[in-house]
């Protein structure tokens, strides 16, 4: 070992101390500095679970609020907004579930809380109900009229537009802005009330659209194609969406 | 109010669908700048790995330039992505608490090891004996300066001298691995990510790896031809017709990749080949198939053949070449540029895509990247006062 380090030359000895120097001062910052949980994953992990856990619980969670408000619970429960929470309305509640005389939840009475899920947006699915709260009977609470537990149109909707109003608009501004959904869509009354259980029909075959537009029996002052040749054997909403037609 | 604003100003510039979370980028001109940087590095220095380990000897007046234009390099590559991430004070917890599951953690380690264990040990051995008989002429500020840096060793002998050389190459030979890495790495972080078709992808590494030689040569090339006569030498131009000839191998090869990697996808055709050609003609057109293919790669390369064909004169051959590495260089920074930034315009949807504005004063700004490439070379001119490359008699010309 000494002859060994007596061969090498001074400089490379002189590295070799700089070198360890360096190590000396990583372990020094590793060993004396560096607190400990953060070295090992499985304490940094525990310690992160213990905050998390210690944070207060604010929801008392869907099921909490069914054994003391079985009425609320019930009529709910059937009803259009049976998938919405009681939270999601009255706000966090746990203080209230624990302590139910001296702390009461909020609930939203103004209209522009239901506003938030049901102004019409067109990225809303298809057929979630939608209103435009300046048309909408304006300046009365919704709960006047809708009760929120159960909120049951007071009358059967008149008009598609309610629920489809994205495709409502864009029809009007398409050639077929004078044809009634219905022409297309036989949609049986039901579909108003449980649209998901009950579906109109939609066209299914090219025939359907060569009923007023081929050639061969051209409706009064209906473009006309010939339905053999015309779109190969596509259907033809393949290449004309119906319900906007203004490109082609 | 101005993040709003700056929001709306983006969503507007959106083409077809795009989740509400790509609108804006996050990997900035930062982030270009970084791969580009570290590029520079590895490149560098397996030019001057061409001197030690292939014996090149034409190359030997470029060899301490590209050791130093290396370290200059380096030094500043982390610091985009500190400024990047913010709190650069925290960096070195890096180090301390490594995290070995973590591709970005453990760049932290390579970046180590080849600053440490190969680029300041290479530098080191080759300057010591000259740093010895300098600290021995200087006076004052200056004479210190160089007796720390030697590490106040002493020994001149022959017998010392020789175990440098040795050293030197055994450090070189490790070193072009290391370079490898280094860069290849960077590659690898990009080419890992799943879920990102434009990045994910086994060639990554691979590609980075062969432009960064490109960009490293074409750097040296352009700092040879200024810095020499700034210095009052002659350039050699055996030298300098030598470095050309290996950057013309190297953009071949690069091409070559690059290409290769293009068909590929083309060929396997994913459902992501639609959206990214899109992105190629609309968004990328100008910095991929103008800045990057045709003026960064394709015209250089005909210059090189004019030149090998027709034996221009020296002049002439000086001009074009110094043309060719400015091209070079404006064509790797598109490169990466377009790795970057393009991999974050289009939506993970596969059916829009959005835009890059770049800011200019902030943080993740233009002016901090212009800062960022300018630095290097203030470090760099600072490390050839000190350590100056060329020996009088070789400035003379000989
Ligand atoms: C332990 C039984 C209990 C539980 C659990 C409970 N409540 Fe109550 N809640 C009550 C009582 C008692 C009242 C007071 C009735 C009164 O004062 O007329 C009340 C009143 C309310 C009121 C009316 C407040 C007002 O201003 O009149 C709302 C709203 C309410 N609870 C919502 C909830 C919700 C939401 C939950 C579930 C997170 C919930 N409660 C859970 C017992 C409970
Ligand atoms: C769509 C929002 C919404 C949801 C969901 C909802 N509530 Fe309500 N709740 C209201 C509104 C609004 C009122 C106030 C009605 C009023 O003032 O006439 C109210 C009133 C109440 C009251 C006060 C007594 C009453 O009927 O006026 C209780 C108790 C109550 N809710 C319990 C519940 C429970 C329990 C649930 C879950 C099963 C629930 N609510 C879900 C909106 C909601
Ligand atoms: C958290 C979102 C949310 C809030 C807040 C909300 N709703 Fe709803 N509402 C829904 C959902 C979900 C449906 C069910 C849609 C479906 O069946 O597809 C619905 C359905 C309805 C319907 C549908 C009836 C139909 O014929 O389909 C009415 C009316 C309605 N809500 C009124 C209200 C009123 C009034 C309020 C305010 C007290 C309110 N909603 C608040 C989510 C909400
Ligand atoms: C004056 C009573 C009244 C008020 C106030 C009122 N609505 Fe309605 N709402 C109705 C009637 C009636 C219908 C069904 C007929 C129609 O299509 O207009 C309806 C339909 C709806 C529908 C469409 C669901 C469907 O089946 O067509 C939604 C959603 C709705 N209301 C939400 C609201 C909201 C949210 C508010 C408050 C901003 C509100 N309503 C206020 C009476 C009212
Ligand atoms: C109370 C709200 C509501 C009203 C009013 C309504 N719809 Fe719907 N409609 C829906 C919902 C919700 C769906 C989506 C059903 C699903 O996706 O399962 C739907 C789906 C449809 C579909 C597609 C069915 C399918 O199989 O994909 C058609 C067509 C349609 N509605 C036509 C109409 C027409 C025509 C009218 C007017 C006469 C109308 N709807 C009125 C809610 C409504
Ligand atoms: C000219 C005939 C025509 C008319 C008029 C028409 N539709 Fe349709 N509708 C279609 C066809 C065709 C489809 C597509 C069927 C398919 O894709 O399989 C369709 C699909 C739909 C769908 C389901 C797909 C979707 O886009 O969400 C809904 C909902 C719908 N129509 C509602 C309406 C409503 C509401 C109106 C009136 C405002 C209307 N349609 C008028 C022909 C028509
Ligand atoms: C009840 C008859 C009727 C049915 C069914 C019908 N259309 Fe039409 N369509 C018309 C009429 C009428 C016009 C012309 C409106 C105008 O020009 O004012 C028209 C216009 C068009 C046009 C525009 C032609 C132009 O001038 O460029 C296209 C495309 C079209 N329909 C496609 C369809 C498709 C696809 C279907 C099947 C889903 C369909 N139509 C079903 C009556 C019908
Ligand atoms: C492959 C795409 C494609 C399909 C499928 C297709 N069309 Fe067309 N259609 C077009 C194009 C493109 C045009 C406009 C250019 C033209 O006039 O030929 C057009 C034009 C029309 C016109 C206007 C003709 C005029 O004289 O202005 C009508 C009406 C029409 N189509 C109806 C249909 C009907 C009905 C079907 C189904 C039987 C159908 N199309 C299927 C592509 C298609």
């Amino acid at each position: 070992m000494k002859g060994f380090l007596n061969k090498l030359p001074e400089q490379a000895i002189r590295v070799i101390v700089v070198f360890l120097v360096l190590a000396a001062g990583v372990f020094v910052i590793r060993q004396f500095i560096i607190p400990p949980e953060m070295k090992e994953p499985t304490l940094q992990k525990l310690s992160s679970m213990e905050r998390e856990a210690d944070k207060e619980v604010k929801y008392a969670g869907a099921q909490a609020c069914g054994p003391c408000h079985e009425k609320q619970h019930d009529i709910k429960k059937t009803g259009y907004h049976r998938d919405l929470s009681c939270e999601s309305c009255h706000g966090a509640a746990q203080k209230h579930a624990d302590n139910p005389t001296d702390v009461k939840p909020t609930s939203p009475q103004k209209r522009d809380y239901c506003s938030y899920c049901h102004t019409y947006n067109s990225s809303r699915p298809t057929g979630f109900p939608q209103i435009n709260p300046d048309t909408h009977n304006p300046r009365k609470p919704c709960i006047t009229c809708h009760d929120p537990h159960n909120p049951k149109p007071p009358q059967t909707p008149r008009s598609c537009t309610a629920c489809h109003a994205q495709i409502e608009r864009t029809k009007a501004a398409s050639y077929h802005a004078l044809l009634g959904c219905t022409v297309c869509h036989s949609t049986p009354e039901k579909h108003k009330l449980s649209p998901r259980t009950v579906t109109p029909t939609k066209p299914d075959t090219r025939e359907f659209c060569g009923k007023c537009h081929d050639k061969a029996s051209p409706g009064k002052g209906v473009p006309a194609v010939d339905m053999n040749a015309h779109g190969e054997k596509y259907v033809c909403w393949q290449c004309h969406y119906p319900h906007m037609l203004g490109g082609i | 109010m101005e993040a709003v604003q700056n929001f709306m100003e983006l969503s507007q510039q959106v083409v077809g669908f795009i989740y509400p979370n790509e609108i804006e980028i996050h990997w900035s001109i930062l982030i270009v700048v970084y791969p580009y940087i570290t590029g520079l590095v590895a490149g560098a220095f397996i030019l001057a790995s061409l001197v030690k380990v292939f014996n090149v000897k034409e190359l030997q007046p470029t060899y301490r330039l590209a050791l130093l234009t290396a370290l200059a390099f380096l030094l500043i590559a982390p610091l985009p992505l500190q400024l990047h991430l913010g709190r650069p004070e925290r960096s070195y917890e890096m180090f301390m608490t490594p995290n070995l599951t973590s591709a970005m953690a453990m760049f932290g380690f390579v970046y180590l090891w080849y600053l440490m264990s190969v680029l300041l040990l290479e530098i080191w051995f080759e300057y010591r004996r000259d740093m010895i008989v300098w600290s021995g002429e200087a006076t004052g500020l200056k004479k210190w300066t160089l007796k720390v840096l030697s590490l106040f060793s002493t020994d001149i002998s022959e017998k010392a001298v020789a175990f440098d050389k040795k050293t030197v190459k055994v450090i070189t030979v490790i070193g072009i691995p290391s370079a490898f890495l280094l860069h290849g790495y960077v590659g690898f972080i990009f080419g890992s990510i799943k879920a990102n078709p434009w990045w994910s992808s086994v060639m990554m590494p691979v590609v980075f790896l062969f432009s960064a030689i490109v960009s490293g040569i074409a750097i040296v090339m352009l700092l040879y031809m200024i810095i020499m006569p700034l210095r009052g030498g002659k350039i050699d131009m055996k030298c300098l017709d030598k470095v050309a000839s290996f950057l013309f191998y190297a953009v071949i090869v690069d091409f070559s990749i690059e290409v290769l990697d293009f068909i590929h996808r083309l060929y396997e055709s994913e459902e992501s080949i639609k959206i990214l050609s899109q992105l190629v003609t609309t968004k990328l057109f100008m910095s991929l198939v103008v800045l990057q293919i045709l003026l960064g790669m394709l015209l250089p390369l005909g210059i090189m053949v004019v030149i090998k064909v027709f034996k221009l004169q020296e002049e002439l051959r000086r001009l074009l070449y110094f043309v060719c590495a400015v091209l070079i260089q404006m064509g790797i920074f598109s490169t990466r540029w377009n790795v970057v930034i393009g991999g974050q315009l289009f939506s993970k949807s596969f059916r829009g895509l959005t835009t890059y504005k770049m800011e200019l004063m902030g943080i993740e700004g233009f002016l901090v990247a212009l800062t960022l490439l300018i630095l290097p070379f203030v470090i760099l001119s600072i490390l050839i006062k000190l350590l100056p490359p060329w020996k009088r008699e070789e400035l003379a010309g000989n």
